[in-house]
């Protein structure tokens, strides 16, 4: 990956991260989208699994240290996202933008999946609730803001060819 | 080679994964006095912009959800203030007549004004009182500022009144110390000068000055003596030769009569002392007071020396008073009675005697008189006298 790449992933990610902390909290809504997901996503399939993992951790850290009842939850979902975007990023990222919507999808929902159980706050019917039906909601919002971003940058999403 | 090298990769990434999960999963499981400062730290550090991002935007979109509401609620608020000067305009004046009420304490009907046509043009109103609640014909509508008009016409439930605005309306007045008598109507000269009043038919001799009140004089069996009608603006110069007119400022403008009194026949006979509390009136006493203090006495006990001096000189220059044809009565030629202390013969003959005690009596009245209106100067809560 050269510099002029690396910036502009860079750029990308801090667009995103700063979509999180301003149209996410402006939407408000119930399903919410979650761009620090996808700013993961697209940063792991650049970069090495361990290299995932740590940005995810880094991510995770970030996003907890607003809800400090559940730092670490967040962190260790993240962690393993990262990971698995970065291993799995062979599979995905290919030109089907379904395929990138699912890669989305599914990378948001088994964060929640992570972070409700390590957060271990809820439980019993309104874990299930969540994780079957606000979960995948939420997903599915995220995978829409993704497509939409890749869409529209597509030029900042080119990932690295090893 | 390679897949050694794919093996050795994938071991390291193995291990950093497991170190990022247990360094999450510490945190995690990190006591609330380890955890919250670090998250505190993390907020107030590097996170700060985020954070400040975050909170502008919640209320930003708090501020959108509430928009419609507080939009909804400033119209309402708008509304209602477009109608507190109504309000307290309304206020007042029901206070005023719950005031007036209090003091009439008997023999009066409580009516709406509903004005018929518009508000510069208007000469009668309808009052929502009948006949049904002891309304009579030509029974008089008052508000707490004073005279309104007289009821013209009955019906059970309502009835028409006629505003002092009229053509036809007239009313007996005299001026607030009963010095000058007249009758006050409509003042219809220019439509550009407003509601105004005419006092006509005051004597020449007799000139009252701006700003004097002027009240209901009581004779004619209409109106009551007392409410006010009206206050002095200026004399009108007339082609009559024998009387003063005066242009009235109205007690009532008939633009703002809203709740009105109709006093019952029974009460206009009773009297009406302390009805009216004019405060316009009595901050012009007070006034007047202290303007002239004390020189109002020293200058009535200085006159009233002169004007003795004077009959003792004129009592001793004529031995016998001649009545000058179209002159003043004898009664108020200067003071006979100093006869006696002059030392003069007095006429022991009936005619003489009856006329001395004229004499006295007249002189007793004249006294009383200006006794009363030293007294009336004085601020009192009442500037009428009642029947």
């Amino acid at each position: 990956m050269n510099l002029a790449s690396t910036l502009r992933a860079a750029m990308l990610f801090l667009i995103l991260v700063l979509l999180h902390y301003t149209l996410r909290p402006l939407l408000g809504w119930r399903a919410p989208m979650d761009f620090l997901v996808l700013a993961l996503l697209l940063s792991a399939i650049r970069v090495r699994p361990a290299a995932g993992a740590l940005i995810g951790l880094a991510l995770g850290l970030v996003s907890d240290s607003l809800t400090p009842d559940a730092l670490g939850a967040g962190a260790a979902a993240m962690t393993v996202v990262g990971y698995l975007a970065s291993w799995l990023k062979a599979v995905f990222f290919a030109d089907n933008i379904a395929l990138n919507a699912f890669f989305f999808f599914l990378g948001k929902w088994i964060f929640d999946v992570i972070y409700f159980v390590v957060e271990n706050r809820i439980g019993g019917i309104e874990l299930v609730q969540q994780l079957l039906l606000w979960s995948p909601l939420s997903a599915a919002a995220t995978a829409v803001a993704g497509m939409v971003l890749i869409l529209v940058m597509r030029p900042l999403l080119e990932p690295a060819r090893t | 080679m390679a897949r050694a090298v794919r093996a050795g990769n994938s071991r390291i990434d193995l291990i950093i994964l497991g170190g990022a999960a247990l360094l999450a999963l510490v945190a995690r499981g990190l006591p609330p006095n380890l955890r919250d400062p670090v998250a505190s730290s993390m907020r107030t550090t590097f996170l700060a912009p985020l954070v400040m991002l975050q909170e502008r935007a919640e209320a930003s979109r708090r501020s959108l959800l509430l928009d419609d509401a507080r939009t909804a609620i400033r119209d309402s608020v708008s509304l209602r203030a477009m109608t507190v000067a109504s309000l307290e305009n309304e206020n007042d004046r029901l206070r005023q007549l719950i005031g007036l009420g209090a003091r009439l304490k008997w023999g009066f009907i409580p009516g709406e004004a509903i004005h018929g046509r518009g508000v510069r043009d208007v000469t009668t109103m309808t009052v929502t009182s009948g006949s049904n609640a002891g309304v009579r014909r030509l029974s008089p509508v008052i508000s707490p500022e004073g005279v309104v008009g007289m009821v013209s016409t009955v019906d059970p439930t309502m009835s028409e009144a006629m505003i002092w605005t009229h053509p036809d309306f007239r009313v007996s007045a005299m001026s607030e110390d009963g010095a000058a008598f007249g009758i006050v109507q409509a003042h219809l000269a220019s439509a550009t000068t407003g509601y105004l009043m005419e006092l006509r038919g005051i004597p020449f001799r007799s000139s009252l000055k701006p700003g004097s009140l002027i009240v209901s004089s009581g004779l004619g069996g209409v109106w009551p003596r007392g409410i006010p009608v009206g206050t002095v603006l200026k004399e009108v110069k007339t082609a009559e030769g024998w009387a003063r007119t005066y242009l009235l400022k109205p007690a009532v403008s008939p633009a703002d009569v809203g709740a009105v009194m109709i006093l019952r026949t029974d009460r206009v006979t009773k009297s009406f002392e302390n009805v009216w509390t004019s405060v316009a009136a009595a901050e012009a006493a007070a006034q007047r007071i202290v303007v002239s203090g004390d020189s109002a006495a020293k200058s009535a006990a200085l006159a009233e020396a002169a004007a003795r001096r004077a009959a003792l000189d004129t009592t001793r220059r004529v031995i016998v008073p001649s009545p000058i044809p179209g002159g003043l009565p004898p009664e108020l030629m200067p003071d006979t009675l100093l006869n006696e202390e002059a030392g003069l013969p007095l006429d022991t003959s009936a005619a003489a005697v009856a006329r001395r005690e004229a004499i006295r009596r007249a002189a007793a009245r004249r006294d009383s008189l200006r006794r009363d209106s030293l007294e009336r100067q004085a601020p009192r809560p009442s500037p009428t006298r009642g029947n």
